[in-house]
């Protein structure tokens, strides 16, 4: 590739965000003469260096991940989220098969999926239960603790928006909360009100005089325009008219921050009674809101003309509740001067100018006319979720979700476009020609059945997700289960286990026959039998087979034969497939019977033994190396003094298979038993004798 | 079906996942302790720690830790003297002795055998002696050794070696002398430390005619039936092996054979299976004693001989292993898959 093509020998043209870097410490001599570079678990690289003088694998843990969670926090949301998915797409599927139709799309859809997305917003951290200090105290104005995470902030977000059909008449008093939980996340990279809270009660305790801080009046105003109400009541009753030492000369100036105290904490909000914690007075339907805002504004407006102004000899407190006055009539100006970023602003519009705003379009308009108000250096990405949000588009949103938040938030947020709206489900559950003819819903899952696959801890979970992907989640699935190890035993059992779940016998046979070579291999051979025998794996039993007659040739004596006698127990009964393994089984019978023979002299125990000799020597499974050693080991039994043990026949079949045995010698690769030399001879004599009485006795 | 019975439940994430877990012996009535092992799969590291448990504020602290080499692939906790002894088995072969003092449940010293001289594989189970620091540790290996500990040292034996032949994935004492091993194909072997040589005893049930043989994961001994062996495995098998009714084994939970007369609570592994220390006035003589399970579908229950099992805890993912506090049996702590372990208070 010519180098002018591409620029600085890269083979890729690089393009977009400075890529990061990742220093190495190996502590190896330059030259590094070679480097390999493997995935590792989850997001670590294995990079093995070698340098002339050694080599060396190091790991580097890529992140780029979100820093607000950590990687064990979100394994946690990892596996909560699995139950509520589960029950969703369960439920999705039996609405389908009730509709006959393939979308799920019914008037009561949305409850379901609420009741998803409250669970999983459940798991994005509870709400914030700050333990109620036993004496309350007056300088704290804002609660500082375990700060919210973002993704919980973008999840409650797509709720509102999506999900909650219920609460879609009180939408903007929803963002004013919302806003009111998540202000504090925006700091990082805009100026938040939240934030010069938490400053000014900092200095708290070292202001004498409150009311003559210019800072406390700016604070008031920007608390009120965000609807912060509990908080700016709270502060107004810090103002030093209150204490008990000059109520008696600030009596006017107290009886006007006591009014407009009044004022805010009467101030009319279309939510919902059940919202009882909130300052003001709740209003469900909008024509009583309405009639109760404008009484509220014409009071606030009377007040605001009263000639007790004049009268009031502070000029800070004056002005400064005057300008919280102005802040309930709806000044833009002084909202504009009150709030911090666009976002603000944006909510600040909703509470006090256009508190009945319906419908996603103008709620844009106002967001765009906010953005252009207080421009953002910078765009935060839950301010990048809301605007895609607002533009009504599924397809930005869940790029901002993936994009931002992870595969996680795409592949769980997807169920809550589909909350509202039949086109985004149809959208989203759409095949589509440039994914490879998968949908959007398949592909975000399968994304995130990647990330949880790679890990150790997660790849259990992964077919939860997998299984709910039509055209490609199976076949990912079995690549996964092929990938598990198979040491140690309970990896292999809960791999195990899933393919039974979901009934992929030639996946759990394939496996167990992997880890039935691999106990064989290294040396565990009743492993290896037990898993291959599970596998009813006949050849490769067959071919191990050859090789355990082998040490069984060397070592079947009365010593390690205990050694044995678990793994022959294991075989089993002949209807199990064990190979050329049943042998064994007959052939540990035969040493037990040839062992009660030796103990006592009973011709029953003989006759036993002699049956399962002539069962032996008749199965065709008894490999021929054994035919001598069983013989040789029989002699006493042909030997018998009080009677011929075997018949003519039975005779006969032995020096037949003699017979055959002297020919086989002739072949190749025939192997000599380690039998005394005279072993074949007194055999044979044993043999003849053997027959003579038996022909007598007949 | 089964029954589900009513207890409290706590569930605790540890953000590590829970290798064993076990009560440690209870020493005073209000301190409650219990051992985990753990594995932070973000650093690598393994740990064995201390948690303190206090029923009444619902917490689960972390007391005191100690770093394993490697996973913690078997753990068992007893009451020596008036310590409390943990013994560890890793899934790099060493074998560790934790003593921790009565009062604080500390973790105080430790002996250990290095790896590779007990077992030459990942995978191995020990039991500790009742009241004493005996050990006994199998493995798949097919090796059977007895660890004890003595003032400053550790003896260990080998008292058998299958060479691999077969394989041990269980073990329970059954007396001082004696213990209990399982394996492959749901077979148990009965062995007397006094008779080296091989087991005394072995069984192997035949009622894996429909191919339908598993692994035995567990094995318990009751003080009162020492004849009597319970042990859990593959398919939601658990059975009891009668040392005087050798040839069939007593199944109490199987899905197996299709075998329609016993129910069973799940399909899947049957990782732990412990006698219910919880005792019932009615139980006859003449029957298996109640035993309490956890699979890997996440059950919980006790299932006792011709009665319907008690479902105690139905968890979305796999119950790895569980304790029954022996002073309090009432009390269960078991680990979750999912990186959390739950403490439950039956009523």
């Amino acid at each position: 590739m010519p180098s002018d093509a591409v620029g600085n020998g890269a083979l890729v043209p690089f393009s977009g965000d400075p890529p990061a870097l990742y220093p190495l410490h190996h502590g190896l001599a330059p030259p590094i003469s070679r480097l390999a570079i493997s995935w590792s678990r989850g997001n670590s690289l294995r990079l093995s260096l070698f340098a002339g003088a050694g080599a060396k694998v190091v790991e580097v843990k890529l992140d780029g991940e979100d820093p607000e969670i950590s990687d064990a926090h979100r394994r946690r949301i990892a596996y909560g989220s699995v139950a509520p998915f589960a029950l969703l797409q369960s439920r999705r599927s039996s609405l389908s098969a009730l509709s006959r139709s393939p979308s799920p799309y019914h008037s009561d859809w949305w409850e379901h999926v609420l009741q998803y997305s409250k669970e999983i917003a459940s798991l994005l951290g509870g709400p914030k239960l700050s333990p109620t200090p036993i004496i309350k105290d007056p300088n704290t104005i804002v609660k500082t603790g375990e700060e919210p995470t973002s993704l919980k902030a973008a999840w409650e977000l797509m709720e509102i928006f999506y999900v909650d059909k219920e609460s879609q008449a009180w939408l903007p008093e929803r963002l004013v909360d919302w806003l009111a939980d998540y202000d504090c996340l925006f700091t990082s990279t805009l100026e938040t009100i939240h934030s010069k809270l938490v400053d000014f009660q900092k200095e708290l305790v070292n202001i004498q005089v409150i009311e003559e801080d210019p800072k406390y009046w700016e604070l008031l105003s920007s608390a009120l325009s965000v609807g912060w109400l509990d908080i700016v009541v709270k502060m107004l009753r810090l103002h030093g008219s209150y204490q008990l030492d000059q109520l008696s000369n600030r009596e006017l100036e107290n009886g006007l921050v006591e009014a407009v105290a009044i004022f805010i904490s009467k101030m009319p909000r279309l939510c919902p009674e059940s919202a009882a914690a909130k300052v003001g007075e709740c209003f469900e339907s909008k024509p009583d809101f309405i009639k109760a805002w404008e009484k509220w504004r014409s009071q606030v407006t009377k007040l605001d003309c009263s000639p007790f102004w004049i009268q009031c000899d502070n000029q800070r407190t004056r002005e400064g509740l005057r300008n919280l006055l102005q802040i309930m009539l709806g000044n833009t100006e002084s909202l504009s001067l009150a709030t911090c970023n666009w976002i603000e602003l944006y909510i600040s519009h909703f509470l006090f100018i256009r508190p009945f705003t319906i419908g996603i379009e103008s709620m844009h308009n106002l967001a765009q006319k906010c953005i252009q108000l207080k421009p953002p250096s910078s765009t935060h990405r839950l301010a990048g979720l809301m605007i895609g949000i607002l533009g009504e588009s599924t397809e930005v949103v869940l790029a901002e979700c993936s994009r931002e938040f992870g595969p996680w938030l795409a592949a769980h947020a997807i169920e809550l476009f589909t909350a509202g709206s039949e086109q985004a489900e149809i959208l989203l559950h759409d095949d589509r020609y440039n994914l490879g003819g998968i949908s959007i819903v398949e592909l975000h899952r399968l994304v995130y059945a990647q990330v949880l696959s790679s890990h150790a801890l997660t790849w259990q979970i992964a077919p939860i997700y997998l299984t709910s992907c039509m055209k490609q989640g199976m076949g990912l699935l079995e690549n996964l289960l092929y990938r598990q190890s198979v040491q140690p035993n309970d990896v292999l059992l809960k791999n195990i286990e899933i393919c039974r779940l979901y009934e992929l016998d030639h996946i759990s046979s394939n496996i167990i026959k992997i880890a039935g070579v691999h106990h064989w291999k290294h040396g565990r051979k009743g492993a290896g039998v037990f898993w291959l025998q599970q596998a009813q794996d006949a050849s490769r039993l067959d071919r191990i087979a050859q090789q355990l007659f082998d040490s069984v040739g060397k070592s079947i004596s009365h010593e390690s034969f205990k050694q044995w006698e678990g793994m022959i127990e294991l075989l089993g009964s002949e209807s199990k497939p064990a190979g050329g393994l049943d042998f064994l089984y007959k052939y540990r019978d035969f040493k037990k019977s040839l062992q009660q023979v030796s103990g006592r002299k009973s011709a029953d125990a003989a006759r036993q033994a002699v049956g399962s000799l002539i069962l032996l020597m008749k199965n065709s499974s008894t490999p021929q190396r054994f035919w001598l050693p069983l013989l040789y080991d029989s002699l006493k039994l042909l030997n018998w003094q009080d009677c011929p043990l075997l018949s003519v026949s039975e005779t006969n079949l032995l020096l037949n298979k003699l017979q055959e045995l002297s020919l086989a010698k002739l072949r190749p690769h025939h192997t000599e038993p380690s039998l005394p030399p005279d072993a074949l001879s007194s055999i044979r004599l044993a043999l003849a004798t053997n027959l003579g009485r038996a022909i007598l006795d007949e | 079906m089964a029954v589900t019975a009513i207890s409290e439940i706590q569930r605790f994430p540890q953000y590590k996942y829970v290798d064993a877990v076990r009560w440690l012996p209870q020493l005073s009535a209000f301190d409650r302790f219990a051992v985990l092992a753990l594995f932070d799969s973000d650093s690598d590291a393994s740990s064995i720690e201390i948690h303190h448990f206090k029923p009444n504020s619902l917490s689960l602290e972390p007391q005191s830790s100690w770093v394993s080499p490697s996973r913690v692939v078997s753990l068992k906790a007893a009451q020596f003297l008036q310590k409390t002894v943990v013994v560890a088995s890793t899934s790099s072969g060493s074998l560790h002795f934790l003593f921790s003092d009565s009062t604080v449940a500390s973790l105080e010293s430790e002996v250990s055998v290095p790896e590779g001289a007990l077992h030459s594989v990942a995978s191995s189970c020990v039991d500790l002696m009742d009241r004493g620091v005996e050990c006994v540790t199998v493995g798949e290996d097919g090796r059977v050794n007895l660890v004890s500990v003595g003032d400053s040292n550790l003896n260990y034996r080998r008292l058998f070696d299958s060479a691999g032949l077969v394989s041990y994935t269980a073990a329970k004492w059954a007396s001082p002398m004696e213990f209990v091993t399982g394996g492959y194909g749901f077979s148990l072997q009965w062995w007397d430390q006094r008779k080296p040589g091989g087991p005394v005893s072995q069984f192997k049930g035949n009622w894996d005619q429909k191919l339908t043989s598993g692994i035995v994961h567990s094995i318990d001994i009751h003080p009162s039936r020492k004849h009597t062996c319970l042990a859990g495995g593959s398919l939601g098998t658990v059975f009891a092996w009668d040392l005087r009714w050798q040839q069939q084994p007593i199944i109490l939970s199987g899905a197996g054979d299709g075998n329609t007369a016993v129910q069973s609570i799940s399909e899947s592994e049957v990782w732990e299976v412990q006698y219910d220390r919880r005792i019932k006035s009615n139980t006859s003589s003449t029957r298996i004693l109640p035993s309490m399970i956890c699979s890997e579908d996440g059950i919980l229950a006790v299932i006792e001989q011709g009665e319907e099992p008690i479902e105690l805890l139905a968890e979305p993912c796999a119950i790895n292993s569980f304790d029954i506090d022996r002073h309090n049996p009432s009390d269960v702590i078991c680990s979750l898959e999912w990186e959390a372990v739950a403490i439950l208070t039956r009523q």
